[in-house]
């Protein structure tokens, strides 16, 4: 059941990546505007950073608090993509980029324990920054609606993925008093560990936005 | 139970190099308005693993972190990439830092020493000495950051491949279980050390 999920998740994430040999044609079509909505965020460095960094972070702390981000996340992009075509150049700003960065890898290092409704404003917070940034490449010639739904998915897609391999990676949170504690340690050890890399990413980002 | 966990692990290890090389050939996606990203990534990778002085000196603060034992062997992979992300940007900003060759030459024979002759100091001690190299090598690194290909890119692939060589230091630090293994990682640390005092003597020659 687990390796099914498991190997079911990988073939997820294959396909995931390999959508982008078949772009060339279907642009041409009537739907490319979806999958240049769905393939725009994971053609960015700053997107798939952030985006990493809060599904590791909602994963962490285990299905209860991380399942409402399936929810908020893809709802977040979309305000914020309205957002951005209204207002439009408030995304695209990497020191705020550096410090989103810098707070998710923080929590994840210090494995604090977010309260439930935290982590959604931080999740919002950061989908609508995100989705801000995307409305960013918006040509008028896109239909907005394709592209929406697109960035959507792939919102869904991606923080569900990354929130479920989290879990599947860290086991169960609540039951701490098993007798395979100290593989249970190193793997938390691990994931807090890859929060501090990703603040120091965030710094280092943070530092170049200062410096330019 | 225990048969049908282990079938499972090896089915998931036959998946990985599917996995991988699925990966692999992945055709770069769209083009984004961003710098060479792979270029920069590369650069980032590679940049701690040519600079022999910075590699021997990762190591070091691993094997190190193993041999101290409980709090330092995680504080130090959470806490140091942060610290010297900091020196990182002190380098990016350039602010200058005293004597910065003669320092990194440094860490490397005190840290090689330190592993050598199981140097056991008081947590605080130990790490105040590793953030005090860590703001170094970062500095070193932050001053060649900017005119990367990919600067995101760049500081990604610095980051991670700093991580990886203290996983490397804390693997090969686990061989302090056994009394043989003990020798062998204190000759390294002796090796480190010795590569430690030649980069020094290199860099006053040098400088001076």
């Amino acid at each position: 059941m687990k390796l099914r999920l498991t190997s079911g998740l990988i073939a997820a994430g294959l396909l995931f990546a390999q959508v982008s040999a078949a772009e060339a044609h279907i642009v041409a079509i009537r739907l490319g505007d979806f999958y240049a909505g769905a393939l725009h965020p994971l053609t960015d460095l700053q997107d798939i950073l952030l985006w990493l960094a809060m599904g590791l972070l909602a994963g962490s702390m285990g299905a209860a608090r991380g399942r409402w981000l399936v929810l908020v996340f893809p709802l977040g992009l979309l305000a914020g993509l309205a957002l951005g075509q209204t207002i439009g150049g408030i995304g695209a700003n990497p020191a705020v980029d550096a410090a989103v960065a810098v707070v998710l890898g923080l929590l994840l290092a210090a494995a604090a324990r977010v309260p439930t409704v935290l982590l959604c404003a931080i999740a919002i917070a950061l989908a609508v920054l995100r989705g801000a940034a995307n409305a960013g490449d918006l040509d008028p010639a896109t239909n907005n609606l394709l592209f929406a739904a697109g960035l959507a998915c792939a919102g869904y897609a991606a923080i569900t993925l990354v929130m479920a391999l989290t879990l599947v990676f860290r086991g169960p949170v609540a039951d701490t008093s098993k007798a395979s504690d100290a593989s249970k340690a190193w793997r938390g050890i691990a994931l807090r560990a890859l929060g501090g890399w990703i603040a120091a990413i965030g710094l280092m980002m943070a530092g170049l936005a200062f410096a330019s | 139970m225990t048969g049908c966990e282990h079938a499972m692990s090896l089915r998931r290890l036959r998946l990985l190099p599917v996995a991988a090389a699925a990966f692999l050939l992945t055709s770069p996606a769209l083009a984004h308005e961003q710098g060479d990203v792979g270029g920069g990534l590369a650069a980032g990778l590679l940049h701690p693993l040519t600079g022999a002085d910075h590699l021997i000196a990762m190591v070091a603060v691993g094997i190190w972190g193993a041999q101290l034992g409980a709090p330092a062997i995680w504080v130090l992979p959470i806490t140091f990439p942060l610290v010297m992300a900091l020196g990182g940007v002190l380098g990016i900003l350039h602010i200058p830092l005293p004597m910065p060759e003669i320092v990194i030459a440094l860490s490397a024979l005190v840290l090689g020493g330190a592993v050598a002759l199981r140097l056991k100091l008081p947590f605080v001690a130990a790490a105040a000495i590793v953030a005090v190299f860590a703001i170094f090598h970062g500095h070193a690194h932050g001053a060649e950051l900017p005119g990367s290909a990919n600067p995101l890119a760049y500081g990604m692939g610095f980051v991670v491949a700093t991580g990886l060589l203290h996983l490397c230091g804390i693997t090969i630090g686990t061989l302090t279980r056994w009394p043989a293994g003990e020798r062998v990682v204190q000759g390294l640390g002796a090796v480190i050390a010795l590569l430690g005092g030649y980069f020094l003597i290199q860099s006053v020659g040098i400088s001076v």
